[in-house]
């Protein structure tokens, strides 16, 4: 069945940097059409590794590689006035913009939203920042590390008094940047119904607010300040193997249901001292978290890992329907049977660095929407001819607009 | 407030067969934003979610003192419905004409067995968007392969990174998959379709999987590799472009702060805050790379500065000099901060067993058509006669004769 589906008639505009460029790359996968706008000085994210064949250069950022392919760019001087009218004239065409600006930024040069919407009443426009657009915290510096530390997600990396560890790829930007994609479908599905459009205010700090799980009513319900899982015995715990290491949840709760297929699993291996393991004492998560009960299920457990690969036992474990799991590196993603399968992983002909990339693909399947990576992440400047010409302006004027330093082109 | 506003989504209508986690994320996003929620269950199939703690005042009894369940169903409209009856599915169907979208998150083929696949569905409503969550998708050598949230942390590359070198890898210490990247992308996947719907007034279906949308927001690790041949270490709580850029001991119980110093001017701010101490201008300080490869010495030095000070003192002063800090939160600390609260991030909802306990909104400011936390999470079955009643126009009669039949529990 061919899927025609897209949502290309949706306009877009991306003046983010290091943050926000994931939200506007979930459109651009479903087909919406994303002009990334780059300052004169270049997106932030440009000089951020790794890089290409480990080669620093501004086209060889593999983070801007993948949240801007599929993207068409342009740079724009804000600075110049010449520079705000193109911008409020992008606007007056566009559905949606997305900027990750300190807030204050653009009301002080005169491209409030109010400005903007008086120009274009439908246009829907999205702000990522660290902390919100108002509030005590709005126009401080803040980072992935303090975001996450502020808003209560990271205590929860780390038990007992140790200090947490910090997880990767910016999750408190990419927690923002969906969202930021969420509320901004939602505001355009509202503006396509009603005409009306308006602004999405989304931060960092409140994003790590989903991920708490359950910390937030340990303390109203219960009083209890809980720290993460990972110290009791065979529930969410990590275990190393002969090539690394292993995730395993084996029980949770009282459930004796859930831990009979790991009683089993280890006596069909013949682990040596398996028996230990059949005993109700492991039902009682009190046991589990005591440090004899840790110590004793990681003593027998990993005697039996240490021989084995992770996929080994990835794939035993799971035979015997018990939730193990590799702790997989990056070559073990490349590899994963399951995923490439499903040839999920994506050769990105990324031209201007003249090799492919490889990038994730599809994160979710739609009966008629069709899910593209596109095309390569946008050199500097390399649309903004293009896009300029859309939007009425001769070429003349687009010469001249670079020669002033308002706009960069591209050599094409 | 403001009762004159408009909700986003109004006039939506989710008939939500999902449990558990990421499925009722989701739709409380949904419901937040104006659309109405009809959550189904059933005495004989309860969401597990609500047997979870922790409970109100640390009661486990019942099935309505869990407040993992009560935050991720507030909201809703909460029906019970004994779906493995053979009556049941008349009632589901006639949800299924008023509604816009209909989701679970169930093993594949359950549905099926109700009658309520894809192919019956698009029947029954045209327009339905059939939202369906799988771990690793439908199809594949490892399909029907089990996990937690904390198996898939560590399957899509989150865990592997998050360890303190040469320490077993530890991750987020929570369910992280199940709670950000399945519903999010369930929540995009669906608005998306909704939008589509726009122009072609037809339905489709959406399938989302975890380990997909979690590496679509964790890719570097595989990338990478595949890019360099390098495998990414663990990152303690560092970061390759920053430094000093960690967690520093502060005085009181398990109470530290984050400071993350990016560029040169950020670093001399750090040091005027400081003090500008002599040891701050040795050579091996003197930029990003010399910082990198003397990171332990530099970040003990810190940590010496930091150790006899109040944490929230210290962050108030930094921030004004303009360095990146912030004090690590415990959930009291977050439910606390003057500035979440400022931002009615936080509300509490009155609820008949628990009382007013605790909720959050979606990290989503809408300025014209505000997200709302306006109920407590259903009572199992609390609202069966009013939707019934009044959205299926069932009559008290037929009501009457399902409950007895036990259809309605």
């Amino acid at each position: 069945m061919s899927k025609t589906g897209s949502l290309s008639s949706l306009h877009i505009l991306d003046f983010t940097g290091e943050l926000g460029p994931y939200a506007t790359k979930l459109f651009a996968g479903l087909g919406a059409d994303v002009i990334h706008i780059e300052p004169i000085t270049g997106d932030p994210l440009r000089f951020i590794g790794p890089f290409y064949q480990n080669r620093p250069g501004k086209e060889r950022s593999l983070q801007f590689i993948y949240y801007n392919a599929g993207k068409r760019g342009m740079v724009i001087d804000l600075n110049k006035e010449k520079g705000r009218e193109v911008f409020v004239d992008l606007c007056k065409g566009a559905d949606l913009l997305f900027e990750s600006f300190t807030p204050g930024y653009l009301d002080g040069l005169g491209l409030s939203y109010d400005v903007l919407s008086a120009a274009n009443p439908k246009l829907v426009q999205t702000s990522i920042t660290p902390f919100g657009a108002f509030g005590p915290y709005s126009t401080y510096p803040g980072s992935d590390l303090t975001c996450s530390a502020l808003g209560g997600f990271l205590y929860l990396a780390g038990i007992d008094n140790e200090k947490p560890v910090r997880a990767c790829d910016n999750q408190s930007y990419r927690m923002a940047e969906v969202y930021a994609a969420v509320g901004s479908s939602i505001a355009a599905l509202f503006a396509q119904r009603t005409g009306v459009g308006q602004f999405v205010d989304v931060s960092c700090m409140e994003a790590v607010g989903m991920a708490l799980e359950t910390a937030a009513q340990c303390w109203d319900l219960e009083g209890v300040l809980r720290r993460g899982r990972g110290r009791e015995a065979g529930s969410a715990t990590i275990h190393p193997c002969k090539d690394g290491f292993i995730a395993l949840v084996a029980i949770m709760g009282r459930n004796k249901v859930m831990w009979e297929p790991f009683v089993e699993w280890m006596k069909d291996e013949g682990v040596d001292g398996w028996e230990a393991f059949d005993s109700d004492s492991w039902i009682n998560a009190s046991y589990r978290e005591s440090r004899e009960g840790y110590d004793l299920f990681c003593r027998i457990f990993e005697r039996f890992t240490m021989k084995h690969t992770k996929q080994y036992l990835y794939d035993a474990g799971q035979a015997h329907r018990v939730a193990v799991s590799p702790v997989s590196s990056g070559k073990d993603l490349l590899e994963n049977p399951q995923l490439n399968y499903h040839d999920f992983w994506q050769r990105l002909n990324h031209e201007p660095v003249g090799g492919e990339v490889v990038c994730p693909g599809a994160p979710y399947e739609f009966g008629n929407l069709e899910w593209h990576l596109g095309d390569f992440a946008p050199t500097f400047g390399q649309h903004t001819a293009q896009v300029l010409g859309e939007c009425g302006y001769s070429r003349t004027e687009i010469e001249a607009l670079h020669k002033e330093g308002v706009v960069h082109v591209a050599e094409p | 407030m403001l009762p004159n506003l408009r909700k986003a989504l109004e006039g939506i209508v989710v008939c939500d067969f999902s449990w558990v986690g990421a499925g009722p994320i989701a739709t409380n996003v949904l419901g937040q934003c104006g659309a109405e929620v009809i959550k189904i269950e059933s005495r004989n199939r309860p969401d597990l979610l609500r047997t979870g703690g922790p409970f109100k005042d640390g009661i486990n009894e019942g099935l309505e003192r869990s407040g993992y369940f009560a935050n991720r169903n507030p909201n809703k409209k909460g029906i019970a419905l004994d779906m493995s009856h053979p009556k049941a599915r008349a009632v589901a169907v006639r949800l299924i004409k008023k509604s816009d979208i209909v989701i679970n998150n169930f093993r594949v083929g359950q549905m099926e067995k109700w009658g309520l696949g894809w192919e019956d569905v698009q029947k029954i409503n045209p327009r339905i968007i059939y939202v369906t969550m799988s771990l690793q998708g439908e199809t594949g050598p490892q399909k029907s392969y089990m996990g937690f949230g904390v198996n898939l942390n560590a399957l899509c590359g989150l865990t592997a990174q998050a360890c303190f070198p040469g320490e077993r890898p530890f991750g987020t210490g929570t369910n992280y998959t199940d709670h950000v990247m399945a519903p999010s992308h369930t929540l995009f996947g669906i608005m998306a379709a909704l939008l589509e719907r726009e122009q072609t007034g037809k339905g489709q279906t959406v399938a989302v999987s975890q380990l997909k949308s979690a590496i679509s927001m964790a890719p570097m690790s595989a990338m990478a590799y595949a890019a360099n041949g390098e495998t990414l270490g663990p990152a303690g709580f560092g970061d390759q472009n920053a430094a000093p850029h960690g967690l520093y001991t502060t005085l009181g119980y398990r109470k530290w702060i984050a400071i993350a110093v990016f560029g040169e001017d950020e670093w001399r701010a750090l040091k005027k805050v400081m003090g500008n101490p002599a040891w701050a201008e040795d050579g091996k300080f003197g930029s990003l790379q010399e910082r990198k490869a003397h990171e332990q010495e530099l970040n003990d030095h810190v940590e010496a500065w930091t150790r006899g000070q109040h944490a929230d003192q210290l962050m108030n002063e930094l921030l004004r000099h303009g360095v990146k800090t912030g004090v690590v939160n415990d959930a009291r600390g977050a439910i606390e901060d003057g500035h979440l609260r400022e931002r009615e991030f936080w509300s509490y909802l009155d609820h008949p067993v628990m009382g007013r306990t605790l909720y959050n909104r979606a990290p989503i400011r809408l300025s014209k058509t505000p997200l709302r936390l306006e109920t407590a999470a259903p009572l199992l079955g609390q609202h069966t006669r009013d939707v019934l009643k009044g959205m299926l126009d069932y009559t008290d009669a037929e009501i009457a004769t399902l409950t007895e039949e036990k259809v309605l529990v």
